[in-house]
């Protein structure tokens, strides 16, 4: 049984101006230990996504369809006592913006004790403390700064701790969204290879969010490229950055500048995504894509296997 | 491009020092320096970036050419004439010529004041268009930064432009009053990369429509690489590496260059690059700011009787590459077979 099952998920917000389809028809398997990115432009839903996992969708957004199988468990079918069980003690997540996730007047070790104790009431707080002690050195921060201040920390410092929280109640499945945006970039490369030993250390399922190729790449073993709710391609790291098939990805990909050899040309995607709200019939990237055909704009595409195990949401590729 | 022979702007030994506040009694207080006698020189046309991580002294060189501060010692010189002196009518003049584009587009614009005013403020101010005249330019400075039809944006409210659009108009505001250097802080570090190769382009059709000159501020090798004809690498407020961005970036020669570069994140077929290793794990005590290397705390090849002493001086690596580290070499590049490796930016 696979860790983590999304099948056809749709999520929807209520919005002044009609219902906006913020994810549609999102399918993927994640398996104990495996690692998936999801990548793609601000407003893609990758975000939704990671909120609807934990059960955290703001009030005016709701599962329209499909189901979210969590140990063979459907989060959309529990309540929310069942739900909080859930939360944090199977499923964890690391948020955005790492330095307003502390609470700035409580000691950093308290907080996570605090963490500990209301999932785990059988621990007794000396037991969490020696816990997250051992959380410390698992993320690589000293010991002796445990009763510190979150302001007394650096922002990588933080982040770690935040890591280090998420780990807590040693959770199978971790969902990152952007965890590295505010660090450095010395930092952040040793933050996400901190991130990598982890995860095969505790055999962890990871779901990492990012808008940058570059970051899920040097994490992930699988890849998932989304654009304007939908996921247009999917795949193994290899395959889809060696041989990315669907034109957003392509144009993605041709966005970042390359190491060596001669400056290319960076080729911007011309356009902006679609609006989400009401129906959208056909291809949702075709008015951006270099080889639409008339008929996208009318049919829907469909799933075409490329490769094994990778696919795409595109008929002309 | 060609080389003219005087710098458009110049930096010289220029050096700013801040004090942190310390406690209520004044305890505490530490001095940070946030530029240490950092010279160099931008040549007319040309597309300078300037590299470093957060608290580098990277956007203060920006905030000190764009004369928001004074510096401590030094000198800073466009065109020849000091800044420092300038009052009045000609430091008015001053910063029509120097335009500035910041990192935050959600920050820098007044949420009330409509794009049209927003980007004809400076006409204003400066006095050089009202009435129609200044309401043609700014339709023509919108286009201009991609934003078309104009009329369509010229009404519009900051909040109902993405990031990208903003920022666009953020060009067209500094671009309106033709500068002769643009300073740009971090322009693309709030966007996804896909708007940031649009503004990349931007800016590069701006140097080679007007020929304005550009110092680019970034913590992103990658962005610098694609941008920039030539770079400073900059950490702690001392310059570690100048040269061409293609030497500097396929060979980098400064061991905390090397470090950035090992730390850039990579994807595509990048399996056989090796990383350089120069960074160490754990800092070296620190030695008192101002002497010695800069990085010596954080540098692997470092001996301690040697970097913890004396500062480097600068060491010719190649033509028109510099590099202040006492142990770099002139060496053959290491052949790099990084064309199907991409970067982030």
């Amino acid at each position: 049984m696979a860790l983590l099952d999304v099948q056809n998920l749709s999520i929807g917000y209520q919005t002044a101006e009609g219902l906006l389809q913020a994810v549609e028809g999102v399918s993927f398997c994640l398996q104990a230990g495996q690692s998936l990115g999801l990548v793609g432009e601000s407003g893609c839903g990758k975000t939704t996504i990671g909120m609807a996992l934990m059960g955290l969708l703001p009030s005016n957004g709701s599962i329209t369809e499909g189901h979210v199988l969590l140990n063979g468990q459907d989060l959309r079918t529990m309540d929310e006592d069942a739900l909080r069980k859930v939360r944090w003690k199977d499923v964890a997540m690391i948020f955005q913006a790492a330095m307003n996730a502390l609470n700035p007047v409580i000691r950093v070790g308290d907080q996570m004790i605090e963490a500990i104790v209301a999932h785990q009431p059988q621990v007794s707080k000396d037991e969490a403390r020696r816990q997250v002690e051992g959380l410390y050195q698992l993320v690589g921060m000293p010991v002796e700064r445990i009763d510190d201040f979150p302001h007394q920390y650096s922002g990588g410092m933080k982040q770690r701790a935040i890591i280090a929280m998420a780990l807590a109640n040693k959770p199978k499945l971790i969902i990152a969204d952007e965890p590295t945006t505010a660090l450095d970039v010395i930092v952040q490369d040793q933050i996400l290879q901190e991130t990598k030993n982890l995860q095969r250390e505790l055999n962890l399922g990871i779901i990492f969010i990012s808008h940058d190729i570059s970051i899920v790449a040097e994490v992930c073993q699988s890849i998932g490229v989304m654009y304007a709710g939908q996921l247009v391609e999917i795949g193994t790291s290899e395959q889809v950055f060696y041989e990315p098939r669907h034109p957003y990805t392509q144009a993605l990909v041709a966005s970042f500048p390359t190491l060596a050899g001669e400056r290319k040309e960076l080729k911007p995607i011309p356009g902006e995504p679609p609006h989400l709200i009401g129906k959208i019939m056909g291809c949702r990237f075709c008015d951006r894509c270099p080889r639409s055909e008339s008929q996208c704009k009318l049919d829907r595409p469909l799933w075409q296997e490329v490769d094994a195990g990778h696919h795409v949401l595109c008929d002309h590729c | 491009m060609a080389k003219a022979d005087a710098p458009i702007l110049e930096l010289d030994r220029v050096t700013k020092r801040y004090f942190t506040r310390g406690n209520i009694f004044g305890h505490g207080k530490r001095e940070v320096l946030a530029l240490n006698a950092v010279s160099l020189q931008i040549n007319p046309g040309e597309i300078f970036g300037l590299v470093g991580e957060s608290g580098s002294g990277k956007t203060t060189a920006g905030r000190l050419i764009v004369g928001l501060e004074k510096p401590d010692s030094g000198k800073i010189l466009l065109q020849g004439r000091e800044i420092g002196n300038l009052k009045g009518k000609d430091f008015r003049l001053y910063r029509r010529h120097v335009q500035m584009v910041f990192q935050d587009p959600y920050q820098s614009f007044n949420p009330q004041v409509s794009i049209m005013d927003s980007v004809g403020e400076p006409l204003l101010t400066q006095g050089l268009a009202k009435g129609v005249e200044r309401l043609e330019k700014v339709l023509a400075a919108l286009k201009n930064a991609g934003l078309s039809p104009a009329e369509s944006y010229a009404y519009r409210f900051p909040h109902q432009l993405s990031g990208g659009q903003r920022q666009r108009v953020a060009i067209a505001r500094a671009m309106i009053v033709e500068p002769s250097l643009l300073v740009a802080d971090e322009p693309t570090s709030m966007l996804d990369a896909s708007y940031s190769a649009q503004i990349f382009d931007l800016l590069l059709g701006v140097r080679d429509r007007l020929g304005t000159t550009v110092l680019f501020i970034t913590h992103s090798l990658a962005s610098a690489r694609y941008l920039c004809d030539r770079v400073a690498v900059i950490y702690r407020g001392n310059l570690m590496e100048i040269g061409p961005a293609y030497e500097v970036i396929n060979n980098p020669q400064h061991p905390y260059t090397q470090a950035l570069l090992d730390a850039t994140p990579k994807f595509g077929r990048c399996g056989d690059i090796p990383r350089h290793g120069t960074l160490l794990k754990a800092e070296r005590p620190s030695t008192s700011p101002g002497v010695g290397c800069a990085f010596f705390r954080r540098c692997q090849p470092a001996r301690r009787s040697l970097c913890a002493v004396q500062a480097p001086a600068w060491r010719q690596m190649g033509e028109g590459h510099v590099c202040a580290c006492h142990f770099a070499q002139t060496g053959e590049p290491d052949t790099p077979s990084g064309e199907e490796c991409r970067l982030g930016i």
